[in-house]
């Protein structure tokens, strides 16, 4: 495939308060969705900082559509990054919505005034609202609704659907869908909903404790992993690669769960062994997996 | 246009395995028509819930076999499919039904005898009733 890299960081590292973010290596394709998942004060929000130059690393580089900011992005640059983040910025609190569109129509030479319009509709904001009378949800589509309205090529949005109710949690998915249906739109986004990352992300970045543990392929997680109902004698299987863990449920009944599709034929043909059922694993236990130290095979 | 394709996620086979396997039948057997734009490849990613790697996966392997078109700039269509194809796959699907029900027989020790009259019962039934619903020439 012939990719090119909407965003490449190498060594990058930041010195938080509470623990060192990095060194974080990642290369971001061109056109696709990704998913930066992982637990509470993992890191997620620093590198997405890091990637809207809200914060400066400390060490390390990010290049942008391959160009390098060491200090302050050219303009042409910026103008194609759109950032919701998690906690809205001060500075718009006292603009209605239709004040802060205007002015961010000033800084983005690929403003669209009538998707910005349409979304506002479809989302159902108030226009002539000041923006911190507005709700938790409003303010939120409020911001996506002029995320997108830049027209961007890089989107980078810090927990999308907080405080959003779930009819407009859906609108904004299909929004989303919608605006990288140009193919050169890339996306990178943290979230805790799993079904977030089901619908929109192609890949997916597991962050924890400050370090990248690494990117995978969505759909290659889904049946990367097993849970195995075995009935019989176990012991000559208990040193195998393929088997991540296994628990005694009642006598001679164990459950398994295993890394490999090929082993679950193998164990159907052991001969002291039944093979009771078997599941591929949930998207959510595959990455917990992962956090323990079990990387999926893809 | 609407695909009906259904994943399953717990399924052991991959997610574009199963993609690609129902796409195929749909084109082979003709459900989806020659000519027919197939949806974008992130409006098929963003429907089935799946990453646009698999999708653009499915559409070249597709099309390395002759059943899809790209157009530069305009899509993806499905390509003709010869009735030699048509009937070739129509044949593979049936076979693999019939070697599935016949493996089971086999796994509860059903005799050659018992499992050729069950078989041919089915048959009469399952054929009266297609005839009489009229609509089913096939």
């Amino acid at each position: 495939m012939n990719e090119t890299l909407a965003l490449e960081l190498k060594n990058v590292v930041k010195k938080r308060q509470r623990r060192v973010v990095g060194p974080v290596n990642l290369q971001i394709p061109q056109g696709y969705i990704v998913a930066l998942v992982g637990s509470n004060g993992s890191g997620k929000s620093t590198i997405l900082h890091m990637l809207t130059q809200s914060l400066i690393p400390d060490e390390g580089e990010i290049k942008w559509f391959g160009r390098e900011g060491s200090d302050d992005l050219p303009l042409d640059i910026k103008s194609k990054i759109a950032y919701v983040p998690e906690n809205t910025a001060m500075e718009e609190n006292y603009q209605t919505a239709e004040q802060a569109a205007s002015f961010r129509a000033y800084w983005y030479p690929s403003w669209d005034q009538k998707r910005f319009e349409r979304l506002m509709t479809r989302f159902d904001v108030p226009r002539n609202e000041r923006l911190n009378r507005m709700s938790k949800g409003e303010r939120r589509k409020f911001e996506v609704a002029a995320a997108l309205a830049a027209n961007p090529k890089l989107l980078v949005l810090d927990e999308l659907s907080s405080g959003l109710d779930p009819f407009a949690w859906k609108d904004m998915i299909e929004e989303l869908q919608e605006c990288m249906t140009g193919e050169d739109v890339t996306m990178i986004m943290a979230t805790h909903i799993v079904e977030e990352i089901k619908r929109l992300a192609d890949y997916i970045v597991l962050v924890h404790k400050g370090k990248v543990l690494g990117m995978a392929e969505k759909d290659l997680l889904y049946g990367s992993c097993y849970e195995v109902w075995v009935r019989g004698d176990f012991a000559g299987l208990k040193d195998r690669p393929e088997l991540i863990r296994c628990e005694e449920n009642e006598a001679s009944i164990h459950k398994l769960l295993v890394r490999d599709e090929a082993f679950i034929s193998e164990l159907q043909q052991f001969k002291d062994l039944q093979v009771m059922r078997s599941r591929a694993l949930e998207l959510e236990e595959v990455l917990e997996l992962w956090i323990e130290g079990y990387q999926p095979n893809c | 246009m609407w695909i009906p394709i259904q994943i399953n996620e717990n399924s052991a086979e991959p997610l574009y395995y199963q993609i690609e396997t129902q796409l195929r039948s749909l084109i082979v057997s003709g459900q989806i028509q020659e000519g027919t734009l197939l949806p974008s490849i992130r409006e098929f990613a963003s429907s089935l819930k799946c990453s646009v790697i698999t999708v653009r996966r499915v559409y070249q392997d597709l099309e390395n076999e002759g059943l899809l078109l790209t157009k530069q700039g305009t899509g993806t269509f499905v390509a003709r499919v010869g009735q030699s194809e048509r009937s070739e796959y129509r044949r593979m699907v049936v076979q693999e039904a019939v070697e599935a029900a016949v493996d089971v027989g086999l796994s509860v020790q059903y005799s050659k005898e018992e499992l050729e009259a069950l078989v041919l019962e089915i048959i009469q039934v399952k054929y009266r009733s297609v005839t009489r619903e009229g609509n089913r020439d096939e």
